[in-house]
């Protein structure tokens, strides 16, 4: 199997769905800045329909990511087009990982910075900003274990599943940070406190996430063909 | 003399279908009609010559490369379109034609220009917007602007009407006359097989019958009418494949055709009426009847 990559047409490709999805990305974008300037007026009605509409906006761009880039793709056919390029599986994995990650990752990245700009200008406490990163963290996750899933599984209706389930299991968590003491009460604090539990939370989310995708690379790497 | 592609041995299966010990070459500058019924496998054997599908067993070389190994080298030479292949509904064909030119050197400007003037296609529109016709037409533009050494096309005239259909097989009757170019299409349709091929291939329940140059392979088949009582034996001459009788009148369907058996016919009390050649769709039909055996 040759392994030389073909970064000129991954980057293409990456380019191209970007291209194909950013009129919509952008359209989610303008949700998630209502959703934050809602937060942003630091009254508990508004918090609370700022931080929902936000959640909404955070996951289904994230599903957006991944039908429209390989769901709908496989649905429409339009992978066959894509595999008779001259590229290999490994190329044509990492361009699907790299332009998700992008389609994704933009929005994600930029609303997770608009959170954190609000929390840290307006009189929201400043302790949501950990509470508020795990959050993100547990969408970062869902989003890479629905890409894992997409990648693997060609069936539609275990795709949804993965999509919906891992994305609605931010409620059991939401509550479970509730429950945590040391994550609950500095979250109502004007300080940034990095307590144990929080650490150890995020950084299971983050490394999980990164083991997701890393397993998604290696494991289509290692086919020789695409069928 | 160079070959285009040559596989030897090629195996691959399925849990409901196999692809079985298919050997076959196609020099460069020929053109090779794949003709079966659906499911005979010819999607599975061009999924495996453009490297997307591995073989179980079997060697796969194109245009130089080992497959599925060099696919990436070899997929730089090669034109694929197939019936099932889509493109981006929300996008126009420019935008499809900005996409494959960075990707192959070879993209001839002025070709796609004058392609897209003979299938009248509009370059700034939607590819949602096309109908069938223009969409396959338009995924052909992509692969033949690109100049490819071989061209592989899986059903490139399916579900198309008949003048898009003439305009397609014009396009690629230009492109045979480019003795560079190899040409290996499917079809279920035989008479496009019959239009542009200069060699046919058989397959059936995923084997390869036959593999002949066409004028050769077609001037073998004999259907011969005969008057008479149907002699018991006939229909077990090796030559034979398929009998039918109406009355006295007999038709008899050879695969072999010999210049001796209108003699042998008439010794088993036949007179010959006629003898006439057979359109490769009839041929097509009476192997499938025939159990295959072409």
């Amino acid at each position: 199997m040759n392994q030389v990559l073909n970064l000129p047409l991954i980057r293409l490709l990456v380019i191209k769905d970007w291209q194909l999805f950013q009129k919509q990305l952008a359209a989610y974008v303008l949700a998630g800045i209502v959703a934050l300037a809602l937060l942003g007026l630091a009254r508990p009605w508004a918090f609370y329909l700022g931080s929902l509409l936000l959640i909404i906006v955070l996951v289904a761009g994230s599903c957006f990511s991944i039908s429209n880039s390989l769901l709908v793709e496989r649905k429409e056919q339009t992978l066959a087009f894509v595999m008779s390029l001259p590229l290999s599986p490994l190329d044509f994995t990492l361009a699907k990982l790299a332009g998700n990650l992008l389609t994704f990752g933009v929005p994600f990245g930029l609303l997770l910075l608009g959170t954190l700009v609000v929390v840290l200008t307006t009189p929201l406490p400043d302790g949501l900003v950990v509470y508020s990163l795990l959050i993100y963290g547990h969408i970062l996750l869902a989003y890479s274990v629905s890409l894992m899933v997409a990648m693997q599984v060609e069936s539609e209706g275990w795709n949804t599943f993965a999509m919906i389930a891992s994305n609605l299991l931010v409620n059991p968590l939401i509550m479970l940070l509730g429950q945590i003491d040391a994550i609950s009460i500095p979250a109502r604090a004007d300080a940034i406190v990095w307590s144990l539990p929080a650490v150890l939370i995020l950084s299971a989310q983050v490394l999980l996430s990164l083991a997701a995708l890393g397993f998604t690379a290696w494991w289509h790497g290692r086919k020789p063909a695409f069928y | 003399m160079t070959a285009a592609f040559a596989v030897s041995g090629l195996c691959k299966r399925y849990p409901h279908f196999a692809l079985q010990d298919v050997s076959l070459t196609l020099a460069e500058g020929e053109v090779m009609g794949l003709v079966g019924v659906n499911g005979a496998g010819k999607t599975t054997l061009l999924r495996l010559l453009t490297g997307l599908a591995a073989p179980d067993a079997g060697s796969i070389d194109v245009l130089g490369h080992r497959l599925p190994q060099a696919q990436v080298a070899a997929k730089r030479g090669i034109g694929f379109a197939s019936e099932d292949m889509r493109l981006y509904r929300s996008q126009s064909l420019d935008w499809h034609i900005a996409l494959v030119r960075q990707i192959y050197p070879e993209w001839d400007d002025n070709y796609a220009a004058s392609l897209m003037r003979r299938f009248d296609l509009r370059a700034q529109q939607p590819i949602g917007g096309y109908s069938h016709g223009q969409r396959v037409k338009a995924l052909l533009l992509l692969c033949l602007a690109r100049r490819p050494r071989l061209l592989l096309l899986d059903e490139p005239t399916t579900g198309l009407d008949p003048v898009a259909r003439a305009e397609v097989l014009e396009a690629l009757a230009d492109v045979l006359r480019d003795e560079r170019r190899s040409v290996l299409f499917s079809s279920h349709n035989t008479h496009d097989v019959e239009q542009l091929a200069d060699h046919i291939a058989f397959l059936h329940g995923g084997r390869l019958l036959a593999h002949r140059d066409k004028e050769s392979f077609l001037d073998d088949w004999r259907r011969v009418l005969c008057l008479g009582s149907l002699p018991p034996t006939l229909a077990n001459w090796p030559e034979v494949a398929q009998v039918r009788s109406a009355g006295s009148q007999i038709e008899v369907k050879l695969r072999a055709w010999r210049d001796d058996l209108p003699e042998r016919l008439a010794a088993q009390g036949l007179t010959v009426q006629r003898v006439d050649p057979m359109a490769l769709e009839d041929i097509f039909v009476t192997a499938v009847r025939a159990g295959g055996a072409a």
